[in-house]
């Protein structure tokens, strides 16, 4: 025979190595595929029970009446707000969500152990409704009444604290150690029961909400809130929480079981959390503002309220806002995204154009309960022409009308 | 040379396209094997707002499917179709208004009347032959485990097209009621909770399998959550599944099972339990349950509850409000323990109080 008369080359050598790798790779991928799937939920299970002493079931009890059972509910966004001697210190909240009207939340949510000696995270979604009472109730089944310390509206995080002094705290994973693509599970307490609901996704993003939120497929919703997203070891990547790019209690309710979830991690965790533990609560900045809804491709200043930062910093109307946050600005939808997750009290560098004359100002952003009324305008508006919420400066609401 | 070179090339092709293969199925193939051959499309009549069609699950040899009810299952002209392509006649037999499950039964196939053959099945009864993949009668399902759904939802799959098959965890064993604010829903048992996309027209009465390929529950009927406005995923458990059957098979073809609304009726000697428990009321209904007294020797005081107690659960579920307190304490017959989750001052604790543990009046 031919073949027996050749000497074996490095090519005949090759080409055997190559064929009897694929035997070998085809033979073990064969199998594999299913035993990947075998012990990637064992993984998932281990993380539940990995995390489960660390969860903590949060319930409340009162509150403001739930939506939808009168037609003129109007709510605080936080107590203090709500005693305002203005009316506009109240809102809808609860309407600018889905643009119809839902019962809010009252089943269990979850929380997650944020140090031993009793401070527990969780999303403050969870007391949009303002509960009389919160219970937080351990793995071991030891309940406690829960005080809230602090809430961050901007972020959606809430500090809560029991009188227990053995919690047990979970790894927590840095933001600069992820990977998108990487395993990211949910878990959550919200569908009762005594293990811990998981949803199952990877990591999306890690940098969103300008930098305060990493982002995932796993389906996250009111059952899983104020949870941990957690990798395939078990390492916490950030907590749970509602999120869109647009200010408002209830902005994120949207994205719902979408595919489209985002947690806090744990750089940002930490910074807020140290602040929440001393009692210092984080609100929506302000700057005090109503834009010209008749310029449309600039942001010029209509009105501004008194007192308010921006009338501190010299600032009057007719000024044109260029930049803010190093980002373009030229409309009022630009500066709500440029915003919306700074919290009152934060510094914004402005760039501003004043009769063709650049000039930059710092502004330290305002609750809006700090914001002074808006001085009468000299000539009316068209009534015809749609406006934002002139009274308020700047509304809740659809981003279109916000700023 | 050519010979051996083309022999190396086509065995090195083969095993390459043998070993993607596999790991492109990616590690369903035995759950996916098992669930399209015993899931069957359903085809019916349109009733309003009701789509035509359906998917089934095959659980008897001879043709037993359980599916979720709807109107399509009335017609006089339902098709049965089995993975093969095979059309069959189907025949209502039974269904459980609660659970809103319905059992079927393809009698005769419809290209020449021949009898139903041997078909494969989901041995949930665990009643005759051996389960497939050695399974037990009742697999182990754990929150992060793997499951898969093969249905028809949007009727997508023709013929002999083989069902589409979904993916995705199991999250959750709950009770429907405890998904907040879901809409009013007949079906208060438990609900396996999965993160796969199921909730589809077309899609209930799917077999969920796990990564073994074992029944572990059906696609239940779709349901919208008023709070989320996203339908909600889930299947009805395997458990749930079993009883219904054997219940069904007892009564052949006697018609609803109505049970469940027997139930919510409560028949007329049911007496809801009198703790001896007064709560504040002042007509608004969403205050929460604070006790306003106790009655001397009842039940409850004996159970050391107390006047300006704020009662936060009624047998485990949460009660927010008066509303949800009445409803749970109504539910309770006078001759069951309550078990009471109570707030007194920064304390929270439990009572249970007992029945029929008050001195009668002479």
């Amino acid at each position: 025979m031919m073949i027996y008369k050749r000497k074996l080359s490095w090519k005949d050598l090759a080409i055997g190595v190559v064929f009897w790798g694929c035997l070998l790779a085809g033979s073990v991928l064969a199998q594999d595929s299913y035993e990947l799937r075998r012990s990637q939920q064992e993984r998932f299970r281990s993380v539940a029970a990995k995390l489960r002493p660390s969860l903590v079931r949060i319930e409340t009890v009162g509150g403001v009446q739930p939506l939808g059972t009168g037609t003129t509910d109007t709510l605080p966004i936080s107590p203090e707000e709500g005693r305002g001697d203005s009316p506009r210190r109240t809102q809808t909240p609860f309407r600018d969500a889905v643009g119809s009207r839902f019962k809010i939340a009252d089943g269990p949510t979850t929380g997650v152990v944020y140090s031993e000696d009793g401070y527990i995270l969780t999303s403050s979604f969870n007391f949009v409704v303002e509960p009389s009472i919160i219970t937080a109730t351990l793995f071991d089944g030891r309940r406690f009444v829960a005080e809230l310390v602090a809430r961050d509206q901007v972020r959606k995080l809430a500090l809560l604290k029991i009188d227990a002094n053995d919690l047990s705290v979970p790894r927590w994973q840095e933001r600069s150690e992820l990977r998108v693509g990487q395993w990211a599970i949910a878990l959550g307490l919200g569908f009762g029961g005594e293990d811990a609901s998981v949803t199952v996704g990877v990591l999306s993003a890690y940098n969103r909400m300008m930098g305060n939120a990493i982002q995932t497929d796993a389906k996250l919703n009111p059952a899983n809130y104020g949870g941990p997203l957690c990798d395939i070891d078990g390492r916490v990547l950030g907590i749970c929480v509602p999120m869109a790019q647009r200010p408002g209690e209830l902005s994120g309710v949207e994205f719902y079981d979408s595919g489209v979830g985002f947690a806090v991690p744990k750089d940002r965790v930490d910074l807020i959390a140290s602040q929440l533990r001393e009692g210092k609560s984080f609100y929506r900045g302000w700057l005090g503002v109503v834009l010209d809804p008749s310029v449309r491709d600039a942001a010029v200043i209509l009105n501004i309220a008194d007192p308010s930062p921006v009338l501190d910093a010299g600032i009057v109307p007719g000024d044109r806002i260029v930049k803010a946050a190093g980002k373009e600005i030229r409309h009022f939808g630009h500066l709500v995204k440029t915003l919306y997750m700074i919290p009152a009290g934060d510094p914004v560098r402005l760039e501003l154009e004043r009769d063709g004359a650049m000039f930059g100002a710092e502004i330290k952003l305002a609750r809006n309960i700090e914001l002074g009324p808006l001085p009468n305008l000299a000539e009316p508006f068209d009534p015809t022409e749609p406006l934002p919420d002139v009274e308020d400066g700047e509304t809740e609401g659809p981003p279109e009308d916000d700023g | 040379m050519i010979w051996w070179r083309g022999t190396i090339f086509l065995a090195l092709v083969s095993w390459l396209a043998w070993g993607g293969g596999a790991l492109g199925q990616g590690g369903f193939e035995r759950a996916i094997s098992s669930a399209l051959p015993r899931s069957v499309k359903l085809y019916g009549l349109k009733v309003g707002q009701q789509v035509g069609y359906g998917t089934g699950t095959i659980v008897s040899a001879d043709g037993h499917v359980i599916t979720v009810y709807t109107l399509l299952l009335e017609s006089n002209k339902l098709r049965v179709v089995t993975a093969d392509g095979t059309r069959y006649h189907g025949k209502l037999v039974t269904f459980d208004r609660e659970k809103q499950l319905a059992l079927i039964r393809m009698t005769t196939v419809m290209e020449g009347d021949s009898a139903v053959g041997a078909l494969p099945f989901f041995d949930i009864g665990c009643a005759e032959g051996a389960p497939p993949y050695g399974a037990s009668c009742e697999p182990e399902l754990l929150p992060g485990d793997w499951v898969v759904a093969a249905g028809n939802p949007f009727k997508i799959a023709e013929g002999a097209e083989p069902a589409s098959v979904a993916h995705g965890v199991y999250s959750a064993r709950t009770r429907l009621d405890a998904r907040r604010k879901v809409k009013e829903f007949s079906y208060h048992g438990d609900v396996l909770v999965i993160d796969a996309v199921t909730s589809n027209p077309g899609a209930p009465g799917s077999p969920l399998v796990n990564l073994d390929g074992e029944l572990v529950g059906v696609i239940g009927r779709l349901v919208v959550s008023n709070l989320t406005h996203t339908k909600f995923n889930y299947a009805i458990p395997r458990d749930v599944l079993r009883s219904f059957l054997l219940k069904a098979l007892k009564l052949g073809d006697a018609g609803a099972i109505v049970e469940g609304e027997a139930r919510s009726k409560l028949g007329s000697d049911f007496s809801a339990v009198d703790a001896g428990i007064r709560i504040a009321r002042t007509g608004y209904m969403r205050l929460p349950p604070f006790v306003e007294r106790v009655r001397r020797g009842s039940p409850a005081a004996k159970a050391g509850v107390r006047r300006d107690d704020l009662i936060l659960s009624v047998n485990g579920h949460s009660v927010p409000d008066l509303v949800s307190y009445d409803k749970r304490m109504g539910r309770i017959g006078s001759d069951e323990p309550v078990d009471l989750v109570i707030q007194r001052k920064k304390r929270v604790i439990t009572v249970r109080i007992l029945p029929g543990d008050e001195a009668k009046k002479p």
